[in-house]
């Protein structure tokens, strides 16, 4: 499976970076892994064997059809279309990985309760650099149950500085 | 056989002194006859003399003496002397060790059978002595099998009591665990409800009162610790 998971992000990488748009697909890609795993509804119906294909493609276009670029949507329709729905995010997962090691970097996954701006994407990649002693790409996610604050994945690392951590910390303690 | 001997000895004794009897009377018969005999020339002698002294002018009484009543002739107690000699002799001879040997025989039988019954007797006390021993060790033993069963008994009713109390010290000591356990339980979970509950309302205060500043302030927070390596992890 891991094997195969290669191969497809391997294909993947490849053809981003042949389209010359490999920072922006890593990055669109990187929202529809988060929106397909945050979805239990998405996920349910691009897995459901008995759905048609045409079927599923066509949600795909409608969901990323004006809102992401055309090559995006083809992969993810790519994906969707040989039947490896349920190995999406880890597919793009391993994009992200393979781009940022292509640059050097190392990715982290960052999730906040509001939307970041660049200015706070550059700091905090600056911050996780500066933790881990390692070029860092941050990947930001809109994440509502962090409620404030941030939590940083970097591989099996993980920097949480979020209110969620501190309220379970408390019940803990209570 | 015992008996036989003795009454053929009684009969040959009497056998004898009968015989002994008839000799001496027949002894007698024959001394009387003959004094009968020689009478007649005494009485020719007396008659000759008594015909003397009529003759001298005396008178009959004078001629004739009469016998003594009391002491018999000299004759007659020499024959009596030696009858009674020989019947005395042959009742020693014969029918004396008879008598002897049969009253020998018979306080010998009386003898044993005295001792027949003094050892009778003396079994039978010693029978009655082992039934009054034998009778004292069974009311012995009946005495200790009833104390030994009473014993028993008062054990039995104390290990029973033990028991009883032990369980039911057990079953209140286990009430109290169980009770103890139970207000653990609910001690705990009111504290985890009252933990949930206050951490639920925390987490609303805190929706509702971290907006986007104040989140950009604690991810501000967070960049300075991240970068000052005092992030949690």
């Amino acid at each position: 499976m891991t094997d195969r998971v290669d191969a497809y992000a391997s294909a993947l990488f490849e053809v981003a970076r042949a389209e010359g748009a490999l920072e922006m697909v890593e990055d669109e890609l990187f929202k529809v892994a988060r929106t397909f795993e945050a979805n239990e509804q998405l996920r349910s119906t691009l897995t459901d064997a008995v759905i048609p294909v045409e079927r599923r493609l066509g949600i795909v276009e409608d969901l990323l059809g004006g809102r992401a670029a055309p090559i995006t949507t083809a992969l993810v329709s790519f994906v969707v279309a040989a039947g490896r729905s349920r190995d999406l995010p880890a597919i793009i997962d391993k994009l992200v990985e393979r781009a940022a090691a292509d640059r050097k970097q190392v990715v982290a996954e960052v999730r906040a309760a509001i939307p970041l701006d660049a200015a706070t994407v550059e700091r905090l990649a600056a911050a996780l650099s500066t933790a881990t002693g390692k070029s860092v790409s941050v990947k930001a996610v809109v994440d509502p149950s962090v409620l404030g604050g941030v939590i940083a994945r970097i591989g099996d690392t993980v920097l949480d500085g979020s209110v969620r951590h501190r309220l379970d910390q408390l019940k803990e303690a209570i | 056989m015992e008996r036989t001997a003795p009454r053929r000895g009684i009969a040959r004794a009497a056998v004898a002194a009968v015989l002994l009897a008839w000799l001496s009377v027949a002894g007698l018969g024959s001394v009387a006859s003959a004094q009968e005999g020689g009478g007649e020339k005494e009485i020719s002698h007396e008659a000759e003399e008594c015909i003397e002294l009529l003759e001298d002018g005396k008178k009959v009484d004078d001629c004739h003496e009469a016998p003594s009543p009391i002491i018999p002739e000299t004759s007659e107690l020499v024959w009596g002397l030696i009858s009674f000699a020989v019947l005395a002799f042959a009742m020693m001879k014969f029918a004396y060790p008879a008598l002897k040997k049969s009253m020998d025989a018979r306080a010998n039988k009386i003898r044993e059978n005295l001792d027949d019954a003094d050892r009778v007797k003396t079994e039978a006390e010693s029978v009655l002595e082992d039934y009054r021993r034998q009778l004292a060790d069974a009311r012995n033993e009946s005495n200790r099998i009833i104390e030994e069963a009473r014993q028993t008994a008062d054990q039995l009713r104390r290990d029973l009591m033990q028991r009883a109390e032990a369980e039911v010290a057990e079953l209140r000591q286990r009430a109290r665990d169980d009770i103890a356990a139970a207000q653990e339980r609910a001690t705990a979970d009111l504290r985890t409800n009252v933990g949930a509950l206050a951490i639920e309302l925390a987490e609303k205060v805190v929706e509702a009162n971290l907006d986007r500043d104040a989140n950009m302030r604690l991810i501000e927070r967070y960049i300075s610790s991240v970068g000052s390596g005092s992030a949690s992890k």
